[in-house]
């Protein structure tokens, strides 16, 4: 459906897309995460045509839209991250005037002006001026604007930004409900907990370099192995680190109050090992477990946030 | 063929606006008022020559020209300055950018709907302007050339205050460069012809003394036809064709120092009306360049900082 590659695009001597690569199937929802300044938004901009690369391709079906980019322009829906509204403008005319951008007039126009108010729950106001509209719901008629050409692709730069709760929640169903009726979405946000409920793939961008991709359930399963392993340890502490020293699978150690941290390569088989050489050498174990991963985590190791008050020893692979 | 959507959204915007209104109100005030002034003092006159003064009516029909011409060097470039720089401030104009709509579209239709006010204005000044033909002097030809001037000058200082809006991020310094762009073409073409005459008869007058003969006649060379930019110049020149004046109004061809007829000043209006166009099309085409997204790195990396660089 969409892919990128080698995308680079500097700001004067800023780099902000550094040779990006990313590749979304068909039907997904992919959920564009990085920090502030990664390059998501010029990536997104690039995407629906308001920027140009200065390397780089990106196609939608097979087009590229480096070169035919009005006809890219057809196959993407886009929601930004803060959009304007015309003063002035009932609900209706907004949405017409916005089909008429893309060629749509009449009855066709109407009939699918009034197809995706009702879907976005706007039906009823579409006799209201749009800036007498609350924050939730001009977000979902801007999210009803990028439907009305029935784009194959819908981008969406954080969409859920500024929005409480309850809106954000109705929009997040909006979205998966668009999902399931086939359409690929990207969206950027920074509520990685909304995206891990919802989305099928993510991406994670950094310094405007793609550094992890794939499915929700593949990146999850990372996220859990590149998780430290938690073993705490009522006394008996230079035996247990001598213990984790030795052994193969342990890269880092750090210790925090009766708490060891250690970064472990191994699987659950590797573990179950380790946790039996502990009892066998009667350390006494309280607790033995892998934390929990989260995007969160993820994103928080990414961006490279270190707890300074964690005493930490690197393991020689010699060991 | 497909109606540019820009301009009808502007045209259902526009009519809810009390902007429009508010011109109309204003410019057809002025020139009613000048009218009945107008009326007033030559019925006063008649009641006690018992003469009529015909040229009184030629009077009215230049001040209704004027203002009408001044009403459009003042109100196009305010009208249009704010246009694309303000889709920016709202942050529509990405929205709209990202549809079909191209970067011609936008800029079109903004032309057009200044132009359609421009329109308005003219249409509604009709009738008071209808009051020159009453006792003759002007022909239905002269108003339409008039009227084809004005249309002229409006879309060369529509298509200046377009091209500074797509140029500058905000409005404020898009209606600045703007109404400085249109001095530069209005006063300073005239005022660049000054200097270079006052230079040469400066030139000129010690030059007569060193030798202490007579002097050659003197003028500002090639800058004068600078002027063929200016559309107060061709105004003038226009209303002075009308009204015949020819002891009273010098051709532009006597300015600043005089010179031999030559073909250009032969066909002053025509020739300049047409340079204008094709300007007001240069920066057109300049307001087109900026809203293309395959904009050069610098030039855009002066107007925007980058967008993930902005969060």
């Amino acid at each position: 459906m969409l892919k990128i590659e080698n995308l680079k695009k500097t700001y004067g001597k800023h780099p902000a897309l550094d040779g990006l690569n990313l590749t979304i199937e068909k039907g997904a929802l992919f959920g564009f995460v990085g920090p502030n300044g990664a390059g998501k938004t010029t990536t997104i901009k690039i995407l629906v045509g308001l920027l140009a690369p200065d390397e780089g391709t990106v196609t939608i079906n097979g087009i590229d839209a480096g070169r035919e980019y009005q006809k890219i322009k057809g196959l993407v829906g886009y929601v930004p991250d803060s959009f304007g509204i015309y003063d002035n403008l009932k609900v209706w005319e907004y949405m017409e005037f916005f089909a008429s951008c893309y060629g749509l007039d009449g009855l066709v126009a109407r009939r699918r002006c009034t197809a995706l108010l009702e879907q976005a729950g706007l039906l009823d106001r579409a006799d209201f001026f749009v800036d007498a509209l609350s924050r939730g719901m001009q977000q979902r008629l801007c999210l009803a604007r990028a439907l009305i050409h029935d784009p194959e692709l819908l981008v969406m730069d954080e969409p859920s930004s500024g929005l409480d709760p309850r809106s954000r929640t109705e929009f997040k169903e909006l979205v998966q409900e668009l999902n399931e009726q086939g359409k690929t979405i990207l969206i950027s946000s920074h509520v990685l907990s909304e995206l891990a409920q919802m989305c099928t793939d993510i991406g994670v961008i950094e310094q405007g370099r793609m550094v992890m991709g794939g499915s929700m359930k593949e990146i999850m399963e990372r996220v859990d192995q590149s998780n430290p392993l938690l073993i705490v340890v009522r006394g008996s502490l230079d035996r247990a680190m001598a213990i984790l020293r030795s052994h193969s699978c342990v890269r880092t150690i750090s210790i925090k109050n009766d708490c060891i941290s250690i970064s472990f390569t191994g699987d659950s088989q590797d573990e179950a090992q380790l946790l039996q050489q502990l009892v066998d050498a009667e350390v006494p174990v309280t607790r033995f477990y892998r934390q929990q991963g989260n995007l969160e985590s993820l994103f928080m190791e990414i961006t490279d946030h270190e707890d300074k008050e964690v005493l930490q020893y690197e393991v020689k692979p010699d060991l | 063929m497909r109606s540019n959507p820009i301009y009808k959204r502007e045209r259902t915007v526009g009519s809810r606006s009390i902007r429009i209104p508010m011109i109309l109100t204003v410019f057809n005030c002025i020139l009613a008022l000048a009218a009945l002034l107008n009326m007033y003092s030559m019925v006063a006159q008649v009641e006690v020559t018992a003469e009529i003064q015909y040229s009184a009516f030629l009077e009215l029909y230049v001040f209704g020209a004027v203002i009408a011409f001044v009403m459009i060097l003042f109100v196009m470039p305010a009208l249009t300055a704010g246009s694309i720089s303000g889709e920016r401030e709202r942050q529509t104009l990405d929205l709209l950018l990202s549809t079909q709509v191209t970067g011609l579209e936008v800029a079109a239709g903004k032309l057009m709907a200044a132009m359609h006010h421009v329109i308005l204005l003219f249409v509604s000044s009709f009738p008071v302007m209808a009051m020159s033909f009453v006792y003759g002097g002007i022909r239905l030809w002269d108003l339409a050339f008039l009227v084809l001037s004005f249309l002229v000058a409006a879309l060369f200082t529509a298509c200046i205050g377009i091209c500074f809006s797509a140029l500058c991020r905000r409005t404020t310094m898009a209606t600045a460069l703007s109404y400085g762009m249109l001095a530069l073409f209005v006063a300073g073409t005239y005022g660049i012809n000054q200097f270079i005459w006052s230079m040469a008869n400066v030139e000129n007058v010690s030059y007569v003394n060193q030798i202490g003969g007579m002097g050659g006649q003197v003028n500002s060379g090639g800058f004068l036809y600078l002027l063929l930019l200016n559309p107060a110049v061709t105004f003038y020149e226009i209303i002075r064709g009308q009204l015949g004046r020819q002891e009273t109004m010098a051709s532009v061809g006597q300015w600043f120092g005089g010179r031999p007829d030559n073909p250009i000043l032969g066909a002053w209006v025509p020739v300049s009306l047409v340079l204008q166009v094709l300007l007001a099309g240069v920066f057109l085409a300049a307001a087109v360049w900026c809203l293309s997204p395959g904009l050069p790195k610098g030039r855009r990396s002066r107007r925007e900082k980058g967008p993930g660089a902005a969060k």
